[in-house]
């Protein structure tokens, strides 16, 4: 009752937090929707606005060659009243989406799925935060937050990948599956995040009903409920918007990047700069590097498909086309349920301080650039440049973190000794 | 992988942690000497103009005879405005500028700060260029009072007799607007702001014709009275609000005409005399960054330069030969350059320090210093760090007899070295974070405190205010420090993370800063700087035995301590301000008045610095030093942990 009680605080305090902020500056969700940092032209809430005004005047919503979202938003959308003048329901909207997915954070760390999975248990599993404090350290991230006020639409493909794990870790796998493909029919790549969640549910089943199902049955169960549902969704959309047109203006454009709007990633710069001849080769490798960690991970870190799943999550927030914030926010929700390897990570105040440095010269530098005048657009890359370091650093650490506590209930005597290198 | 290793085995190398103090301050020393030696021949450089189309100085300029007739006239209508009515001054002057075939406007302005209003007219017109086509102009400026409140007569008047002149040619390719503002700060801001349409409405009229986007403008301060005034100098003033410069290709081409093509020699930064040499050029330079630094209009240009527009005032000091026709031809030379750019001026500096009218330094060469200083307390907050992460060590023996046979010792090997190393040493424990997060954080929101109050109250109580935060701000680290003793905290770990999350975040503040405000990034990193080096002392463990409680340092932990924060207390926020302003003989309510309609007309950003970074910094270290007197000996031992 007690821990009831705690999480009815929790939810207040952070519901509070966000309202409070959307009343008391109403001009605040304008300047942070207008950030690069966190919105992307793939997810912001000033271009879903164009192609909702579009929709609602039966005009089609890509004819403008501005909106690149997904279809099914806008009815979803026009349900809503317009926010730029009764902006509460959309308000709302987004601060109940970030109270469920953090509910949802909080089911994963319940499960303990991080600490002992079906095939492994940590030998420090007892080290361990609360899973209010899990899920404050989410709800009260000032990444989060910002993303909740700038209202993108990344916010809900945040919220359909934490329900489709947290469904995933209570054995609810076609439940998981079906939120699996919401999100990635909102965003694409979270498509990449199925594997490792099949795993998952493979071994929370396996756990649950005491014998492992045949994986082949299962595998096969649950490709063709992706498939059925991607389809349905997307024979939605159709039927939605009259044409196909939209498969080229949404997976089209985060798969070919035509618009080369700054933002937090690595890529925009990098084609700005390239010769056209070279371009469709190296959106091929950049798309290639990102899916190659996918089955890597899976193989290596077989006994612990969470984990597999949060480094993808960083993975994506560094070397996606269009990151932005939102998707730190959430790679950085799952960091705390493996506070049992912090002790191991190496690098966690030098990546922590170059986060936090990046994310004060960034705004600096692309204050520079834009309304200044007096920089240009390498001060803001270099600052991309750091951030992404930063980020990888954490993935890389933990990375090695865990691999560490495997490779320590092998060998228990090696615990507490330094690595080096054996020639 | 073995560099990285044996990268992490050197952090625990105990030498390494007596290291970074002496780092910070190598640190701190290069950084000022860094400073000091940028006026030295090899350091500056000679200005130059980078923009070619610019051609400084390479047309004859026709605004000489009958004009000067007009000229005075127009200096004596100028002067018959002084005692009149607003109203009735705007539309004479509309008048007179309708008069010579330009579209003019005016706009009211109205702001709110100190609880006093500040309002006026300006009146603008438009010159369409010839061979323009309304997508860019320049700004001529004359305010009716220029910055010390002195009624701006002939510089009026010049913009008067000039936009009666230019109107004449026709080789204008940008259309020119003649801005006559109400007053030097509030009039311009009002004006530019409501150009880019970026003005409050309810207080601020919108202008009713505009042009295109603003190239450059140029601001004429000549406050000679009726009967004239022949000058000596032209002082040329380019700092804009929050220490933004404009292009440093406007200054050299000003420069460049005045004292090429007109004989006139220019000044800067109040330099009356200058002859060149070593003390002059520093003298410059810190006023320069002073100025800079403290981020307030200096003129009526100062307002143009957050828009991106490149601008500066031309002001004319001194008793000499230089009469009005010269500003005047100086003027229209300086119009023609700028009338011939292709774009936007981009190509020279606009980050630099001026040392003398034609030398200078480039960010390249100056930044470093600034970066220096911030990177003195990043430097100490990771010896912080990591030193919070060892585990606490036994006093130190007195003799070599007493070495605790039982020590755990650890083999390390490598690259055929055996060493034997404390196992103590190895260890870190775990570091409880909440404490220090949540103390630091509460630390910069509670400067939200007097930055607020300082903005909005009545000048009436400003100096009441003043005194009460001085005093409470001495007081509140003590009372902190002795209300987190009642309940034991915070721990000696605790105490050293609170210290090291706060000067991480002052580095981190001040090297962004260091981008953007060079001097402010610089002067505050300097009065900060103490921070660094102040250190808890912390009472030996209660169990400690009596070899720990002899040392000298233990034996004086209090007077030490109370030492510690005297030394704090001089470098406090508050007493550097009233410091500051008793050296350069200015009134502290002034300089709050003046602050407060900083932040509320020109958006001034140097107050958010001091309360938010330089105050809660300031705090943090404050406390950690007022709790070794209050601190009790502890007795349980951290945690230690692989």
């Amino acid at each position: 009752m007690a821990v009831d009680t705690q999480k009815t605080l929790l939810f207040c305090a952070a519901a509070a937090v966000r309202l409070l902020l959307f009343t008391v500056f109403p001009s605040l969700p304008s300047l942070l929707g207008g950030r690069v940092e966190i919105s992307t032209p793939v997810t912001s809430f000033k271009t879903l606005q164009e192609g909702l005004f579009l929709y609602s005047h039966n005009v089609s919503p890509y004819d403008g060659g501005v909106y690149h979202q997904a279809p099914l938003l806008l009815p979803l959308f026009s349900l809503l009243p317009n926010p730029s003048i009764y902006p509460f329901a959309t308000n709302l909207l987004y601060t109940v989406i970030d109270l469920l997915g953090a509910n949802s954070l909080m089911q994963i760390a319940e499960s303990c799925q991080s600490t002992s999975p079906r095939l492994f248990t940590s030998p420090r599993k007892d080290l361990r935060w609360s899973n209010i404090a899990i899920g404050a350290s989410f709800l009260f991230n000032p990444l989060t937050i910002a993303t909740c006020i700038a209202r993108p639409t990344s916010a809900l493909a945040n919220f359909f990948i934490l329900t489709s794990i947290a469904k995933a870790v209570q054995g609810a796998s076609i439940t998981s599956v079906l939120a699996l493909s919401f999100a990635s029919y909102i965003s694409l790549h979270p498509v990449l995040l199925f594997p490792p969640v099949l795993i998952l549910c493979y071994d929370v089943r396996a756990t649950q009903l005491k014998m492992a199902p045949s994986p082949l049955k299962f595998a096969f169960i649950h490709i063709s409920g992706l498939v059925i549902a991607l389809s349905a969704l997307l024979c939605l959309s159709f039927l939605l918007t009259g044409s196909w047109e939209f498969l080229a203006a949404t997976y089209g454009v985060r798969l070919l990047l035509p618009d080369l709007t700054p933002n937090v990633g690595l890529w925009w710069y990098f084609f700005t700069e390239m010769f056209d001849s070279f371009r469709e080769f190296f959106l091929g490798v950049f798309w290639l590097h990102m899916a190659s960690y996918v089955g890597g991970l899976m193989f290596r870190l077989r006994r612990q498909p969470l984990f597999v799943i949060a480094t993808l999550l960083g993975i994506f927030a560094i070397f996606q086309p269009y990151p932005s914030i939102a998707d730190t926010a959430l790679y950085l929700a799952f960091v705390p349920l493996y506070r049992h390897v912090f002790p191991l990570m190496q690098y966690s105040f030098l990546a922590s301080s170059t986060l936090l440095y990046a994310s004060f010269l960034g705004p600096a530098f692309y204050y520079l650039w834009i309304y200044a005048g007096s920089g240009n657009a390498n001060f803001f890359y270099a600052i991309t440049l750091v951030w992404s370091l930063g980020l990888s650093v954490i993935v890389g650490d933990s990375l090695y973190a865990v691999l560490r506590d495997e490779w320590e209930v092998e060998r228990p005597e090696m615990r507490g000794k330094e690595v080096r290198r054996i020639v | 992988m073995a560099l990285i290793s044996s990268i992490l085995a050197l952090r625990r190398d105990a030498r390494i942690l007596k290291l970074p103090p002496y780092l910070s301050a190598l640190c701190i020393i290069v950084g000022v000497v860094w400073l000091l030696v940028l006026p030295l021949n090899e350091y500056s450089r000679n200005t130059y103009v980078s923009e070619n189309a610019l051609l400084p100085g390479q047309v004859h300029t026709y605004f000489t005879g009958s004009e000067h007739n007009i000229f005075r006239a127009y200096r004596h209508e100028v002067a018959g405005l002084v005692d009149k009515p607003l109203e009735e001054k705007t539309q004479k002057l509309g008048d007179i500028l309708q008069s010579s075939g330009l579209k003019v406007a005016t706009q009211k302005y109205e702001y709110h700060s100190s609880g006093r209003t500040i309002s006026g007219q300006n009146v603008y017109a438009i010159l369409q260029g010839p061979r323009a086509d309304a997508t860019e102009a320049i700004v001529l400026i004359g305010a009716w009072t220029n910055m010390d409140g002195v009624v701006n007569h002939s510089g009026v008047a010049l913009v008067l007799t000039l936009a009666r002149y230019f109107k004449r040619w026709s080789l204008w390719s940008k259309d020119i607007i003649f801005l006559i503002a109400g007053d030097s700060t509030a009039g311009p801001q009002a004006w530019v702001d409501a150009y880019h349409d970026s003005h409050s409405p309810a207080s601020i009229e919108p202008l009713s014709i505009k042009s295109g986007a603003l190239q450059g403008a140029i601001a004429i301060d000549y406050p000679a009275g009726p009967w004239g005034h022949r000058f000596d100098k032209l002082h040329i003033v380019y700092d804009g609000v929050n220490g933004q410069l404009p292009n440093l290709d406007l200054f050299n081409t000003a420069v460049s005409i005045a004292s090429g093509q007109m004989g006139i020699s220019c000044t800067l930064q109040r330099m009356w005399k200058h002859d060149d040499s070593y003390q002059e050029r520093l003298q410059t330079m810190l006023r320069g960054m002073i100025s800079q630094g403290l981020g307030h209009a200096s003129g009526p240009h100062s307002s143009f330069i957050p828009y991106h527009v490149d601008a500066i005032t031309l002001q004319t000091v001194g008793d000499g030969w230089h009469d009005e026709m010269s500003l005047g031809r100086t003027v229209e030379s300086l119009f023609r350059s700028l009338n011939n750019l292709l774009e936007h001026l981009h190509q020279s500096f606009f980050f630099y320090l001026l040392m003398q009218a034609n030398r200078f330094v480039s960010i390249g060469t100056y930044l470093p210093s600034a970066m220096l200083i911030a990177v003195n307390f990043t430097i100490t907050s990771i010896a912080l760090w990591v030193q919070s992460g060892r585990p606490k060590q036994d006093p130190t023996p007195t003799s070599t007899d007493k070495i605790p046979s039982k020590t755990d010792m650890v083999a390390v090997k490598q690259d055929n070295m055996i060493a034997l190393i404390p196992e103590a040493s190895l260890a870190v424990i775990e570091r409880s974070l909440f404490l220090p997060l949540a103390f630091v954080s509460s630390a910069h929101f509670l400067g939200l405190a007097p930055l607020y109050i300082f903005n909005n109250i009545p000048e009436a109580v400003l100096t009441p205010a003043f005194h009460t935060i001085t005093a409470l701000t001495l007081l509140l680290p003590h009372l902190t420090a002795y209300t987190l003793s009642l309940f034991h905290r915070p721990s000696r770990q605790e105490t050293t993370l609170i210290q090291c999350l706060s000067l991480l975040l002052v580095g981190m503040f001040l090297s962004a800063l260091a981008t953007l405000n060079f001097s402010l990034s610089f002067l505050v990193g300097i009065c900060a700087a103490p921070l660094t080096f102040v250190r808890p002392i912390f009472p030996p463990p209660a169990s400690g035995g009596s070899a720990a409680s002899s040392t000298f340092v233990a034996k004086n932990r209090i007077p030490l301590s109370l030492a510690m924060s005297a030394l704090l207390s001089v470098v406090n926020p508050m007493v550097i301000i009233v410091g500051a302003t008793r050296y350069w003989g200015a009134d502290i309510v002034d300089v709050l008045v003046q602050a407060a309609e900083g932040w509320h007309v020109w958006g001034l950003w140097t107050q958010v610095v001091v309360w938010l970074v330089w105050w809660p910094a300031w705090f943090a270290g404050a406390v950690v030093v007022a709790g070794s007197v209050f601190a009790v000996p502890e007795t349980e031992t951290g945690k230690a942990k692989t």
